[in-house]
């Protein structure tokens, strides 16, 4: 039940929108409504989960939500609603009806293939989704048609596509290690399957199908060396796609990883593949933080900070239950923090029509509140107290010393400090300063603040606590990786 | 009967590797073409023949939708888009003619001692044929990394997914079915998608020379 | 002492069947192209007029330029008296290895290229330099593509290649096997100067390689040499069909035997001159700078060649 309210709604307002013509403001709002059915379904998994059980649906157990599957459909419904109600046709109004119908309709096919990612027990079919993730949302990058948006959504499609093929070659491989063990059977790609016959399995050809995945899901997740796609693509695409690829596709890529890494791990022990994630993961903070720096355009910045964020999360997932537990809490609140940014620099690209950062100038004097949540967001994604991002990495710090990494962490905390001094400086300069003249003063949709300052407020408050209702569900993710 | 398998396969295999060489040997589009054609028409007759030899009557269903789909609908769409494209051909790879083909002998050749403990796993009549797919995959990938032009990366691409799809056939007989579907769905969505950007670059930048797409730096 | 005379037989038939295929595969030629064509014969008459001939020689030219015929014509020679032509094993069989004979081929190959630059003229240096590049070329080809032979049959000796593939005809089918053939033929094409690499039906080209080199020669050096590149193509021939295609090669040496060896001989350099004279007619020659990319592409042959047939062991 929990599954149809969380699965269905997507795919409703997907053909709502396909078929009513022509299109009208109502298939908006509709959308909208039936993102909180479907962020419903996400909390009543999450209710059960919290609850002992792990809901299991479908033939061959096809769907099963486990405490990471939920926190996955938390975040990828929550920013989905946050993309529908802010999104063309809504609170984003610079696009015509074409427009608008084309991104009611693929946005939402993409929130329903995450979130089908995220809940199928299949790897298969995660495989499949994440898949599909590349193919509806290469349409969307390029909504207004120009020669950049056009070289994203190419370097997008065939970085995204190859990489992802390379995922299922690694598929392939785990599955044929399954089935020369134990034969052939329908239900060999179901995780809970292969994780459970994990100790058999052929040390050896186990990891080198990880090697394929964590390229082929790690390109989709914007780990370095693979990433080079992402600043494109991200900076390229309209305000709430961009929210949705960087809050939560890299983060339905990163849960891929994570299943995967719980078989290796019962296969052939910690090690091997926790070495592997850590080393892509300091790569990729270190190519972040770096191009942070030398950042010209603040949608690029939001988006190399993704890519450093992703690798933050990659060294919590190396460092044990409590890395894992950090890495976890840092997903959500990246999720969180990241959606809102994108979403913010939309309304600042709008008003100034420009990307680049010496563009944007008296930002709080032209747009109070916009520029003030801008400022208090970027002050949480560069993780400073009182915002979430904070606990998270100060829980992973913890978490490294606790695994005896100093030296790991050190170098994490020294990539950190250089990031952070860069967006700062270009955050000063957004913030103050005359605005140029033909920018004009005051808010537009003013409704369209209150998730976003809802959106801080969450921030806040997992800086000030970790509620029990999320500290409970990360413990559990814990003891499923690593048990 | 099981040697006779076995040298089959290998052979059927061979061919299918030996038409991702010619995206490195050759310049024009039609001939990348052709040879993606005739290697999923032989695709089609590994996963036929494992079918017949092994027992599994799925993947004669596979065998069919690998001819229709990549045997015959893609590459009348890749003509169509050839067609359009006539001037392109790929004069200036990034990596030239014969340092390519040196390169891919040694891909091969990686995918083989990559392959060892896969090899060294499997008892069945195929095992032989897998690291060949995985040489294609790896020359596949080096395929799409070293051309210029959007079409040969597509075709690259393209050769890649027969790679994986050989990978399976082999190795496992291939994957339960209604994952090969879903699989089937998003390879043919995939390439319609890209097939929507090549038209798009080329009426954007007036080529399809992926070289010219450097607006977007750091 | 039968032996022997097989042996001294088989050499004389390879002397003698040498000008005819040059000629078959010329007449072949012409007639897909909606010629006429020479008679198959014409190139005996060839020879025996250049044999008739004065030889003039270029007043700069050294010994070298003299020597070069003979060295080239013997190590012809030698290389078919190796060859499994008709019976194996061969009285010469303890030297007969593969080796043996790509090392004799390279030795005409070197001699002749010498020839070229000898003289100082400016057409012999050119096309010295492009065999010797297409030679260094071919080179690793030929040893992978003689590796996996030898892989399969456990031995670099032609004898036992070929005993060892009419005993399992499985392997004449296997991948190494196939791979190894399609590398070997490409090599041959290169080697004896055939389309797409060179044109052998002219020498008025600047791309000409072969007929650069010995654009200097007349009288009965030419006649030599050019006996000897057809010995040359032959023996290539040779190879290609009696080791990967032993059948009908004789084990015994009764006269029955003997009479099928000679039969399936001719079939097979029947097919391989069709086959090379269709592939002449449909290809355009190569521009020299793209030689190279087709000769690495019949090096990644072999090497597949190897590695299967390295595994399938």
């Amino acid at each position: 039940m929990s599954f149809l309210l969380l699965l269905l709604p997507p795919l409703a307002s997907a053909l709502l929108a396909a078929i009513v013509r022509p299109y009208r403001a109502a298939v908006g709002w509709a959308n909208a409504g039936l993102s909180l059915v479907s962020l419903a379904g996400a909390v009543a998994l999450w209710v059960a989960v919290l609850g002992g059980e792990v809901p299991v649906a479908g033939p061959d157990d096809l769907l099963r939500a486990d405490a990471l599957s939920t926190l996955l459909a938390l975040c990828v419904s929550g920013v989905a609603t946050l993309a529908a109600w802010l999104g063309p046709g809504l609170a984003d109004d610079g696009w015509d009806a074409r427009q608008a119908r084309r991104f009611r309709v693929f946005a939402n096919l993409f929130a329903f293939t995450m979130l089908f990612a995220v809940t199928t027990d299949n790897v298969g079919f995660m495989w499949v989704a994440i898949e599909a993730t590349t193919i509806t949302s290469a349409l969307l990058i390029p909504l207004h048609r120009s020669r950049a948006s056009v070289e994203a959504s190419w370097k997008y499609v065939l970085i995204g596509s190859v990489g992802i093929a390379l995922a299922f070659a690694g598929t392939v491989l785990a599955y044929f290690d399954f089935v020369t063990l134990v034969g052939r059977e329908t239900v060999a790609l179901n995780w809970t399957v292969l994780r459970d016959a994990a100790p058999a399995l052929n040390p050896r050809v186990i990891q080198l199908a990880f090697v394929f995945i964590l390229i082929g899901y790690g390109t989709k997740a914007g780990l370095a060396p693979m990433h080079t796609w992402l600043p494109d693509a991200h900076s390229e695409a309209p305000a709430a796609l961009s929210a949705m690829m960087s809050g939560v596709l890299l983060a339905v890529a990163l849960y891929a990883v994570v299943r995967w890494q719980a078989v290796v791990r019962a296969a052939v022990g910690t090690g091997f593949a926790e070495n592997m994630i850590v080393l892509l993961g300091v790569l990729s903070l270190a190519i972040g933080s770096l191009s942070l720096v030398a950042q010209r355009n603040y949608k690029r910045l939001l988006a190399y900070s993704s890519i450093e964020h992703t690798g933050l999360v990659c060294v919590g997932l190396a460092l044990g239950p409590l890395g894992i537990f950090a890495a976890m809490l840092h997903l959500l609140n990246h999720s969180v923090a990241k959606s809102m940014m994108f979403l913010l620099a939309g309304r600042v690209l709008h008003r100034y029509r420009t990307a680049e950062i010496h563009g944007v100038s008296g930002l709080l004097r032209v747009m109070p509140w916009t520029g003030g949540l801008f400022a208090a967001g970027m002050l949480a994604v560069v993780g400073l107290p009182p915002f979430g991002l904070f606990v998270s990495e100060f829980a992973l710090v913890r978490a490294g010393f606790v695994a005896g990494r100093p030296a790991l962490i050190a170098l994490v905390l020294a990539l950190l400090a250089i990031g952070f001094v860069g967006v700062i400086s270009h955050l000063n300069r957004m913030l103050y300063g005359a605005p140029p003249e033909d920018v004009a003063t005051g808010e537009p949709s003013r409704w369209a603040l209150i998730p976003l300052g809802g959106c801080l407020a969450a921030l806040f408050v997992l800086g000030v606590t970790v509620p029990a209702a999320v500290s409970g569900l990360l413990t559990r993710i814990a003891t499923i990786v690593a048990p | 009967m099981q040697s006779l398998f076995a040298q089959l396969v290998v052979l059927q295999s061979s061919l299918v590797l030996i038409f991702g060489l010619v995206l490195l040997w050759r310049r024009r589009v039609p001939a990348y073409v052709n040879a993606f054609t005739w290697q999923s028409i032989v695709l089609a007759g590994v996963a036929a023949t494992v079918g017949w030899f092994g027992g599994e009557r799925e993947l004669y269903l596979i065998a069919c939708l690998l001819f229709v789909v990549k045997g015959m609908a893609i590459p009348r769409l890749l003509g169509r888009m050839e067609r359009r494209f006539t001037s392109e051909s790929e004069l200036a790879p990034y990596v030239n003619t014969a340092t390519s083909l040196l390169i891919a002998g040694v891909l091969v050749l990686f995918g083989y001692a990559v392959m060892r403990p896969v090899v060294a796993a499997s008892e069945l009549p195929t095992r032989a044929g897998m690291p060949l797919a995985m040489g294609l995959v790896l020359v596949s990938l080096f395929v799409v990394v070293s051309r210029k032009k959007a079409l040969t990366q597509v075709v690259g691409f393209l050769m890649l997914e027969n790679g994986i799809a050989l990978l399976a056939i082999l190795g496992t007989y291939g994957i339960p079915l209604i994952v090969e579907l879903g699989v089937f769905l998003d390879a043919l969505m995939g390439f319609l998608v890209m097939q929507i950007f090549v038209y798009r670059i080329h009426e954007t930048f007036d080529t399809m020379d992926v070289d010219q797409l450097d607006r977007l730096r750091h | 002492m039968t032996a022997v005379l097989v042996q001294l037989a088989q050499l004389a038939l390879a002397l003698t069947l040498a000008p005819g295929l040059v000629g078959t595969l010329r007449w072949l030629k012409a007639r897909l192209q909606n010629r006429r064509g020479a008679p198959a014969w014409q190139p005996y008459f060839e020879l025996r007029k250049l044999f008739g001939k004065e030889v003039v020689v270029s007043e700069n030219a050294s010994w070298i330029f003299r020597a070069a015929p003979f060295v080239v014509f013997a190590a012809a020679v030698a290389v078919a008296a190796l060859l499994p032509w008709l019976a194996v094993p061969t009285p010469l069989d303890a030297v007969g290895d593969l080796l043996v004979v790509v090392y004799l081929l390279l030795l005409g190959t070197f001699f002749l290229a010498l020839a070229g630059l000898d003289p100082g003229s400016a057409f012999g240096g050119m096309g010295s330099s492009r065999e010797m590049t297409i030679s260094a070329l071919a080179e690793p080809t030929v040893a992978l593509a003689i590796f996996a032979l030898a892989l399969g049959a456990g031995s670099t000796n032609l004898g036992q290649i070929v005993a060892r593939t009419m005993t399992n005809p499985g392997a004449a089918l296997s991948p190494g096997h196939l791979l190894a053939f399609a590398a070997l033929f490409v090599v041959m094409l290169a080697e004896t100067g055939r389309l797409p690499i060179d044109n052998p039906a002219t020498h008025l080209e600047l791309t000409m390689i072969h007929e650069a080199m010995v654009l200097e020669y007349s009288g009965r050096y030419l006649a030599l040499i050019e006996w000897a590149s057809a010995l040359k193509l032959l023996v290539f021939f040779a190879l290609l069909g009696n080791l990967f295609v032993p059948w009908g090669v004789a084990v015994a040496l009764t006269p029955g035997a003997l009479a099928l060896a000679v039969a399936s001989l001719l079939v097979k350099l029947a097919v391989l001159a069709v086959a090379v004279a269709v592939l002449e007619t449909r290809v355009a020659k190569l521009r020299l700078f793209r030689v190279p990319e087709l000769l690495s592409a019949s090096f990644v042959l072999a090497l597949l060649a190897v590695t299967s047939s390295f595994l399938a062991r």
